[in-house]
């Protein structure tokens, strides 16, 4: 047995709710099949509808008959094979050890009785870990276990990797359907771009300096959130790292800085952008605030994810000697961590270049402004330039970032 | 003299898989001894280790350090006697991306003053002792690489270097040498028998070769499922002794 020790406020993820694994398992395993087989459905339906009367629709039978159904093949896929929710949550029906997968008869039973008692869940109260099983499976003499490796493998057992298939297929002939494809445009519409081509390749020379004014602003704007949100973010990723964070206030912070960086992070920084052009005023000021914030939410997640695989032997050592936890921190954790610091700030900055540009639509005073305006004005010579000039500044940001993270490996 | 180590009824139980580690240990470990730890992999040796000052909470017991309980101790007197008891370890556990000289430094740190150790600032004693132990363990020539270029060997004395800055009372080893090949164990093993003889260190170390707790130890203590199942001389362990303790298949192998 190979020892694993925690260094002291190093702690580990707590087993809640251990007692109702099983049953949750189950009810989990029933609504993903739900919800799986209500989406083939609606998918199915919508393709026919879309083939056979050309209307976008996803209903082909009455909503309730739908809903019935469902729930109906749901059960009869548990009962007799291995379905997509059972497979996820690796839980299978089992017959009795020696003929695991068969007895049709029993799992019919099942099947009916699970109508009676599964549906409203009651069935389910009586099912715990082990031995008690539900009301319908007691009666019709099989048990919900642990799914197992099978060692004689049957088709009908293997029909959740059918399913799977067959949803995937059918979510990209719906998506097709939907976006409305149309290989015939793509092919032969190439040729109307011409002139547009001809005009990007010969850049108009003479906004090149108010490119460059405003190409300028975009990396300041890109610097200046990175340097605030390093600041920010390295505080923050100490109480976002689950193996420094315990007792119950430390889990409740921890909770709570993940869950709020996971929010802002979603958000996309052009939609802070507005928030903040609202907030301030219209200027690159809320370009700097919109990249701020999401680089704050994301570097906190990358800063921590870093200390959550830091070694707890030095630290461990630090403790030993007698250091304050602020020396435990400097000494035993700082140093194993700089460097990936460093790292994971420059692949922001990067990043945050990129995005400044981006958030010129919005009406921040960067290039990607310029770009927005003379495509709309198709002044494509002058496009032309602006593209070469983020595209250089890219290409340059992208090899210095890639050299200086090589240094700090 | 009253012992250096009073160790009463000390149990130990992982809450999670409710693993009893340490089953009502009691021991002294009197001044200038060399007791060494054997047993399984598992039997305890390392939790016992870290009990002593206090890296694993003991659920209950009571270790008396010096006529200091450990156990009782705030968080202010633990850092005052943990820096009476260095610590070196299997792995090391050093800071491998952080120069030697800064790895030795550390060992000052329960004595430093706190602002100014935060700036990596050390007073020119504190590095003058720390390239004298650096002497000591003969590698002065490597105090300004980083940890992690140094062998294994080489990384051990460095640990070894940073227990002597403590110039603690009591040298706790955790497997020094169980990472190390056969010649470089013994040299690491010699730094510490020296700590023990010309610093009057007491030194409790875990091994996991009988013949170099043989050679080294004054008193054996042997663990198997967290109790103790001997203790004694090193010549006392007959070929009896040692099948009860690493159980009946096992096979004494000779390390030099």
């Amino acid at each position: 047995m190979d020892e694993k020790y925690y260094a002291g406020f190093m702690t580990s993820k707590p087993d809640w709710m251990k007692g109702l694994k099983f049953i949750r398992r189950r009810i989990l395993a029933f609504t993903t099949d739900f919800v799986f087989l209500a989406y083939t459905w609606t998918i199915f339906s919508f393709i026919v509808n879309m083939l056979a009367y050309q209307t976008k629709s996803f209903v082909i039978l009455p909503w309730w008959v739908m809903l019935i159904a469902t729930v109906e093949i749901a059960g009869l896929w548990e009962s007799f094979g291995i379905s997509v929710g059972m497979r996820l949550l690796g839980v299978q029906v089992s017959g009795g050890e020696e003929k695991p997968m068969l007895r049709l008869g029993r799992r019919f039973l099942r099947f009916i009785l699970w109508n009676i008692s599964g549906i409203p869940l009651f069935g389910l109260i009586f099912a715990t870990d082990q031995g008690k099983r539900a009301l319908h499976d007691r009666l019709s003499g099989l048990s919900v276990v642990k799914a197992e490796p099978a060692t004689s493998r049957r088709r009908y057992t293997e029909s959740w990797a059918l399913a799977s298939f067959g949803i995937v297929l059918s979510t990209i002939i719906a998506a097709a359907l939907f976006t409305k494809v149309d290989m015939r445009a793509f092919f032969t519409g190439a040729p109307k771009t011409g002139r547009i081509w001809a005009a990007l390749l010969t850049p108009d020379w003479s906004v090149f300096l108010k490119g460059f004014r405003y190409l300028i602003t975009t990396i300041f704007t890109a610097c200046l959130a990175t340097a605030f949100a390093i600041v920010f973010a390295a505080p923050l990723s100490f109480l976002a790292a689950r193996n420094l964070t315990h007792g119950i206030i430390g889990r409740i912070v921890y909770t709570i800085v993940r869950a709020t960086m996971s929010i802002i992070r979603s958000i996309e920084p052009i939609i802070w952008g507005i928030i903040f052009i609202v907030w301030v005023k219209v200027g690159a000021f809320p370009g700097v605030l919109a990249l701020f914030v999401h680089s704050v939410a994301d570097l906190t997640k990358l800063y921590s994810e870093r200390l959550e695989s830091i070694d707890p032997g030095p630290v461990e050592a630090i403790r030993a000697t007698g250091a304050r936890t602020a020396h435990v921190i400097l000494y035993g954790i700082v140093p194993q961590i700089i460097n990936p610091y460093l790292s994971f700030t420059i692949y922001r900055w990067d990043i945050n270049v990129r995005m400044a540009t981006v958030i010129g639509l919005i009406g921040v005073p960067v290039i990607g402004q310029l770009l927005y305006q003379y495509t709309q004005l198709y002044k494509f010579h002058m496009v032309g330039m602006m593209m070469l000039l983020i595209l250089a500044t890219v290409w340059s940001l992208d090899y210095l970032s890639a050299r200086l993270r090589a240094r700090l490996k | 003299m009253e012992p250096l180590l009073v160790v009463e009824h000390l149990t130990k139980i992982y809450q999670r898989g409710e693993i009893l580690a340490l089953d009502d240990v009691s021991f002294t470990v009197n001044r200038g001894e060399f007791l060494v730890l054997i047993g399984l992999s598992g039997s305890g040796k390392s939790t016992l280790l870290r009990c002593i000052n206090r890296l694993i909470e003991p659920t209950s017991g009571r270790i008396i350090f010096d006529g200091i309980d450990v156990t009782k101790a705030s968080p202010r007197e633990l850092r005052l006697i943990r820096r009476r008891m260095a610590m070196i370890f299997q792995n090391f556990n050093l800071v491998r991306r952080s120069l030697v000289m800064t790895n030795v430094l550390a060992g000052r740190l329960g004595y430093a003053n706190p602002w100014l150790s935060a700036l990596q600032k050390f007073p020119r004693s504190d590095i003058e002792m720390a390239m004298a132990n650096l002497k000591r363990v003969g590698i002065p020539e490597q105090a300004y690489k980083r940890a992690d270029e140094l062998s294994g060997g080489q990384q051990q004395r460095v640990g070894i270097a940073r227990a002597l800055m403590q110039k603690p009372d009591l040298l706790m080893a955790d497997e020094p040498v169980s990472a190390l090949d056969p010649a470089t164990s013994n040299s690491v093993m010699q730094y510490i028998e020296l700590m023990n003889k010309e610093d009057g260190v007491t030194v409790i170390t875990s091994l996991h070769f009988l013949s170099l707790a043989r050679r080294y130890g004054t008193r054996i203590l042997a663990l198997k499922d967290g109790k103790i199942v001997f203790e004694g001389l090193p010549a006392e362990i007959d070929e009896a002794k040692f099948k009860e303790i690493y159980g009946e298949e096992a096979e004494e192998v000779e390390i030099r």
